[in-house]
């Protein structure tokens, strides 16, 4: 597969953040949707099937970042894309690192196939995007 | 059914006493446990953990002030109250030193011993009180730090998020560069606005307001509000009316600058949340003594169910896609504390789809009056 033609979600509930991912990725040629929040997410996850997820943890909502990424690799409602890469995005590093790992699996989290810190840098986003669509 | 009543342990070497005191208590619904030396009765106390325990001081082998002295590190909160014989001064003070609530001097009756231990569980009860309410507290000012950071950093993420795109030179298009950075903008005053009102809050807080009462003339106030929103509202395709505007000063005994934010804050809300060529209504009326201010608009209104928070804290209705531009959540917690700081009261009554009105209440002050 292409990987420069490769659909990207972006969900996150903040507008302003969505423009920039939008920017950064449009300049990678990459195809870029969004979703503002985690159920918006889950309905174009499932009708658009993109090639790459990036989701906000910091979302705060009764369904966050963290059970959306954990519903794709367990529930059955998502059996066609569980296999879609995912890069949880954070505003605070703390919160991003702790969560998962072997402590995360003990708590019913899901450990994703990246994570990266707000405000991200283009080119550290984009290599870091490029690495997880060639695996 | 679990039994709940306080536990009492009796740590006495002489049968007659822990009998006679088992049956004090038992009277008086406790559960009574009972140990004849120090070392049982510290063994009690770790497994039981009694509410309190009565102590004999003099005892072979653990001594009674031993056994007081092993409290602390034990149970904090566990009343003792020690029986002394022949009621020597000394060894009643030496116990209290060393952390008894009371003593009981040999020989006492039922009533001294029934009402040294109530009152003794109940000071227990209060500490435990107080201690719980500590702790709720400490909580809500983490979870305070928490909000305060996360609205305070949000905006300058985003900002900064702008500024790596642009500096990275991936934007060519002006037009779009030019929107980037008005919108990164845009969160840089709301920023200002949250201080703003932080800092507001802070100051009603702290009583500021009071100070600044003097009679003020609500005509003149809404009069000037309604001018200023003028041009926003004919923006939106929303129009103003003002009922109550013709007629002689209205006074109120106000801090004008508190109050101007109240209706400022109110109208702009009503012609925010509005529909394209909605229409808003002021109406300044009196109720008896009250001046009576009522703010309605042909919104989008407010659920039920979100009605009873509506002058919380924090707290935000819509948690639709233009959340992270939304305000801060303190605008209406400010409206309230302002014009309860004029002994006034506020409410909201609303219908979604339809409306939302907010009435505001304050005391009219009497003309001619004398000050003070």
């Amino acid at each position: 597969m292409n990987a420069k033609r490769a659909r990207i979600l972006v969900i996150d509930d903040d507008p302003d953040f969505r423009e920039a991912m939008t920017a950064i990725l449009e300049s990678a040629s990459y195809e870029v949707a969004t979703a503002c929040d985690a159920a918006d997410g889950a309905r174009k996850i499932l009708s658009g099937h993109p090639d790459l997820i990036l989701l906000d943890i910091m979302m705060d909502s009764l369904w966050d970042g963290y059970s959306l990424c954990h519903a794709i690799r367990t529930s059955k409602d998502f059996n066609g894309v569980r296999d879609t890469p995912v890069i949880f995005v954070s505003a605070v590093r703390q919160i991003a690192g702790s969560r998962f790992g072997f402590k995360g699996e003990d708590q019913g989290l899901t450990a994703p196939d990246d994570y990266i810190d707000k405000p991200v840098k283009p080119d550290d986003l984009l290599a870091r995007i490029e690495r997880v669509l060639k695996k | 059914m679990a039994n709940t009543a306080p536990v009492i342990l009796v740590i006495d070497d002489e049968e007659a006493i822990r009998d006679s005191c088992t049956q004090i208590l038992l009277k008086q619904n406790y559960r009574v446990e009972t140990a004849e030396d120090g070392s049982a009765g510290l063994r009690k106390i770790k497994d039981l953990k009694p509410e309190a325990v009565i102590i004999d001081l003099k005892m072979p082998g653990t001594s009674g002030f031993e056994v007081l002295e092993s409290l602390p590190r034990l149970d904090p909160h566990l009343i003792a109250i020690v029986i002394t014989g022949y009621a020597t001064v000394d060894s009643a003070v030496e116990a209290m030193k060393k952390g008894a609530y009371d003593f009981l001097p040999k020989p006492f009756t039922p009533e001294d011993l029934r009402v040294i231990l109530a009152r003794g569980l109940e000071r227990r009860r209060l500490v435990l009180e107080a201690e719980a309410l500590r702790q709720e507290k400490k909580a809500l000012e983490d979870s305070f730090i928490t909000m305060v950071s996360h609205q305070l950093r949000s905006p300058l993420v985003a900002v900064q998020q702008y500024f790596s795109v642009i500096l990275a030179g991936i934007v060519g298009d002006p037009g779009r560069l030019q929107d980037m950075i008005r919108k990164a903008s845009q969160r840089l005053e709301g920023l200002l606005r949250l201080i703003e009102d932080w800092l507001n809050l802070a100051r009603i807080d702290q009583g500021r307001l009071v100070g600044n009462m003097m009679p003020v003339d609500l005509r003149k106030v809404l009069g000037r509000v309604i001018e200023t929103l003028g041009p926003s509202a004919r923006e939106s395709s929303v129009s103003l009316e003002w009922e109550g505007a013709a007629g002689s000063a209205f006074e109120v005994l106000a801090d004008e600058e508190g109050l101007e934010q109240v209706f400022m804050n109110l109208l702009h809300n009503a012609v925010k949340y509005n529909r394209p060529q909605g229409r808003v209504r002021l109406e300044l009326r009196e109720e008896k003594d009250t001046a009576v201010i009522e703010v309605q608009d042909t919104g989008i209104g407010i659920a039920q169910e979100h009605l009873p928070f509506i002058f919380d804290q924090f707290f935000r209705v819509s948690r639709s896609a233009d959340k992270a531009r939304q305000g801060s959540g303190l605008g209406l917690s400010i409206v309230k504390k302002i014009i309860e700081a004029h002994q006034g009261r506020v409410e909201v009554q609303s219908e979604p789809g339809v409306g939302t009105s907010f009435i505001v209440r304050l005391p009219k002050r009497p003309i001619g009056e004398d000050r003070g």
